[in-house]
């Protein structure tokens, strides 16, 4: 192998960094949705196999299909306001805020429906379990998406403080919010998909 | 050939960033911290619940041990980085220089150092130690397994030996190659000044490294008695060292998907000039391969860990068929996962003797293009083949067939390496040092266990082979007679690159024989016993084994003296062996013109490629 040589550069310039970064968010993406896809096949061949017609066992409650949509919607408009606020950089604090603020609703609106459940039956021995796979596959599933809060939360709220900064370099800042908008725009398709999985009961 | 030969610089220590939090932090506060975490929370968790119940058990115990990952990573100092974006103060470049470690000596092997040069010599001790520590549990069932009756070992302890020595031997047998050398090497080899994400990096080594006592205390907590594969719903019914297990699987996931992250992206967007995909080293190219197959492939077990730790301790079913669950969906969940890592495993060894194979035959490499589709190919199909792992598992019958021909089909692109090897190697008068060696025993290796995996891939065949030491002797030919001799090679051919010295050549011809003879002698024995109808995973055997098993436990013997010579050879050479010329080898690629000891940014200069790395010159006409 020749090379010939040049001075090296001691920096690399924003947009490099930048690009190199979302190509980096980007296949986290893809590990989170290759867990997502494991998540999404838990629900459908549990739900086909029906093992011993204990999917929804008689009696049991569940979510309305009302609730999985309103607990993922969280992450469906934190994408589209964070969306809006790239395309329009004179209402990006605005949006920035308004993401957080409908990220933190999401959350407690996960927690809530989590610490609300309705399916959980007790043991012989008073001990609590989830009747059913559907439960099962219900619970993992509000975890999946509580995860993805917590993480856009963390992201959101990084976003609203450097928003702020005015020390950091504005190009890669703009990067930077590039990069969240593609994790912004993926949980917004979990948040999507997993509501339309439990929609499935 | 280019062999630009630097003077080796003197670097001096970088200055210490004033009243910064990094200066204070290394291994000592990871420990320190992470204890507190770990016990803290055993401690608070404990309170007040019923210990006697085994939910409460394995929930006190996950939390903890999760705790003990999470104190140790913010005692190191891993979290700073994302501490300091999240309120908006990102480190100074003082503060990144200090974290590069820059002449500070071996201290910062110690701390958490963002030099991929440090992480990877960092994951090579990492991987050293699990070794150690698998071969020995593997010395101790092959022990056992000498005689029938023999009563070495408690049966319950004999399980968990197998158990653990699985995990250990894939978990240090997934990071042999990309770890240690997808690190130091490899961003040398694309003419990179560093790594994409350096602190990602290094977090995905310390990640690793809390993962290993998690590891460890199976042992103290009743061990792993499910074998490596931990089906449910025995995983799910097991005592508390299974916590330790889906801990430490959770763990190295992130930690795997973090390193393929990194890895990749270096690949794709930090090549010198000139490096077009067709001058990219086949190494790289198979490293990245590997790292790349994984971030998706891993995340399914982790999933399938997450499952079996609510079913063990907030009482989900996803494996209990009373309330809708079934073992099969672990089944799957595992081998989506498990048969990608295989090849996750093995084609950074295999790339990595393609990479020296021209070197020691001073010829181009055989079809470059064909290699990478080679590679490429296996990857693919990879992740079509799972379900030959399930063919007696009694799920969907009607899929046996088609699952049968996907994995005959990874025949093809396994046979365009083996054309490859072949091709490099005609007519061809190699230099015959330890790393070719290597080459010709991964090819022989290789070759036996891929036919024999055609024989278990056969639906009819399986039913009489799964299950037997036949199996275990088809996965140890691939993965240790095949990547292990790459990884070897791989370690001996740049050592001179890691330590700046040259491998014990003596030493190192007498680990090569002790370890080949001693591992066909052990599979051959184990295919032996196995096609006779002895069962894996068992303490005790029928005395009409006797004789192939014990002639396993003498070839297990010789492998275990070759690879002690082995280690000796890399902790002598590293000391005292002769020095290293900047390019031992004669090799055309970037790596070697990289001065000993290599500065914080590799090359002074940025590097345009101009040819490709493996040309060695074209046949002369007679």
């Amino acid at each position: 192998m020749t090379t010939n040589s040049t001075k090296l550069p001691h920096v690399y310039s924003p947009e490099v960094q930048g690009r190199r970064e979302r190509l980096g968010v980007r296949l986290l993406i893809v590990a989170n949705g290759s867990f997502l896809a494991a998540m999404m096949f838990t629900w459908f061949y549990l739900r086909n196999l029906n093992t011993n017609n204990a999917w929804l066992p008689k009696g049991v409650h569940t979510f309305s299909v009302a609730s999985g949509w309103s607990a993922g919607a969280g992450l469906i408009l934190a994408g589209v306001l964070h969306g809006i606020g790239i395309q329009n950089i004179s209402l990006r604090r605005l949006t920035s805020k308004l993401v957080l603020v409908v990220l933190v609703i999401g959350a407690y609106l996960e927690w809530h429906q989590m610490a609300h459940m309705p399916f959980i039956a007790q043991d012989a021995d008073s001990r609590p379990f989830y009747n059913g796979a559907y439960a099962s596959s219900w619970v993992i599933m509000a975890g999946t998406r509580m995860f993805a809060y917590l993480i856009s939360i963390f992201v959101a709220l990084g976003l609203v403080i450097r928003g702020y900064r005015v020390t950091l370099n504005p190009i890669l800042e703009e990067w930077r919010q590039r990069t969240a908008g593609s994790w912004f725009t993926w949980v917004a398709i979990a948040g999507f998909l997993s509501a339309v999985t439990i929609s499935f009961r | 050939m280019t062999t630009l030969v630097h003077q080796s610089e003197v670097s001096s220590p970088a200055p210490v960033p004033a009243k910064s939090l990094i200066t204070k932090l290394n291994i000592v506060t990871g420990f320190i911290v992470g204890a507190i975490f770990c016990w803290g929370t055993y401690y608070a968790l404990r309170a007040g619940r019923d210990m006697t119940d085994t939910h409460n058990v394995n929930k006190v115990l996950i939390i903890s041990m999760f705790m003990w990952s999470l104190g140790f990573m913010i005692g190191i100092g891993a979290l700073i980085g994302p501490f300091r974006w999240l309120i908006g103060k990102d480190l100074t470049p003082e503060e990144e220089l200090y974290m590069s470690g820059e002449g500070q000596g071996m201290k910062r092997y110690f701390k958490f150092c963002t030099d991929h040069k440090v992480v990877g010599i960092q994951y090579l001790v990492a991987v050293m130690v699990l070794l150690g520590a698998g071969g020995t549990m593997a010395m101790m069932i092959r022990t056992n397994l000498a005689r029938p009756g023999s009563h070495l070992v408690l049966p319950q302890i004999y399980n968990s030996l197998v158990g653990l020595h699985g995990i250990t031997m894939i978990i240090a047998m997934i990071i042999a190659l990309t770890g240690p050398l997808g690190n130091f090497i490899l961003p040398m080899m694309i003419g990179a000044r560093g790594e994409a994400f350096p602190r990602l990096n290094a977090v995905s080594f310390w990640l690793l490294f809390t993962a290993i006592p998690v590891l460890c205390s199976a042992w103290f907590l009743g061990g792993i008695p499910t074998g490596w594969s931990a089906y449910a719903p025995l995983s799910t019914q097991a005592g508390p060292g299974m916590n330790a297990f889906l801990v430490t699987i959770i763990i190295f996931a992130i930690s795997t998907a973090v390193a393929g992250t990194n890895i990749t992206t270096t690949v794709i967007t930090m090549r010198a000039k000139g490096m077009r995909f067709n001058r990219v080293p086949i190494f790289v190219i198979g490293c990245t391969i590997s790292v790349a197959l994984a971030v998706p492939a891993f995340p399914t077990f982790m999933a399938a860990m997450v499952q079996t730790g609510m079913d063990r301790t907030i009482s989900t079913g996803f494996f209990d068929a009373n309330v809708g669950g079934t073992g099969w969906l672990y089944a799957n969940l595992f081998w989506i996962m498990g048969h990608p890592e295989v090849y996750v495993i093995l084609l950074p060894g295999v790339a990595a003797l393609l990479e020296m194979l021209p070197v020691f035959t001073r010829k181009p490499l055989f079809s470059f293009p064909m290699a990478v589709a080679g590679m490429a190919g296996i990857a693919g199909m990879s992740a079509l083949v799972w379900a030959h792992h399930m063919y007696m598992s009694g799920w969907m019958p009607a899929l046996n067939g088609p699952f049968m021909v996907t994995t005959e089909f990874i025949s093809f692109p396994t046979g365009l390496l083996f054309l490859v090897f072949v091709g490099t190697l005609w007519r061809s008068r190699p230099w015959l040092k330890f790393p070719m060696l290597c080459v010709y025993a991964m090819m022989w290796n290789l070759l036996i266990g891929g036919i024999t995996g055609v024989y278990v891939s056969d639906v009819p065949l399986d039913g009489t082979l799964h299950g037997s030491m036949f199996v275990t002797a088809h996965f140890h030919y691939t993965i240790m007679g095949a990547a292990l001799s790459g990884a070897v090679g791989a370690i001996a051919y740049w050592f001179p690159k890691l330590s700046g010295r040259m491998l014990n050549e003596r030493a190192s011809y007498i680990s090569f024989w002790f370890v080949q003879i001693g591992l066909n002698v052990l599979f051959m024995g184990m295919f032996l016993v196995g096609a006779e109808g002895q069962a894996r995973r068992v303490a005790n055997y029928s005395e009409q084994f006797a004789g192939g098993n014990l002639v396993s436990t003498i070839g297990a013997y010789s492998v275990g003296v070759g690879m002690l010579v082995f280690l000796w050879a890399i902790i002598h050479s590293a000391g005292k062996g002769a020095i290293a010329p900047a390019n031992p080898w004669g090799a055309k690629t970037l790596e070697w013109t990289v001065p000993y000891p290599a500065p914080v940014e590799n090359f002074s200069e940025e590097q345009v490629v101009t040819s490709d790395p493996y040309g060695f010159g074209k046949r002369v006409s007679k």
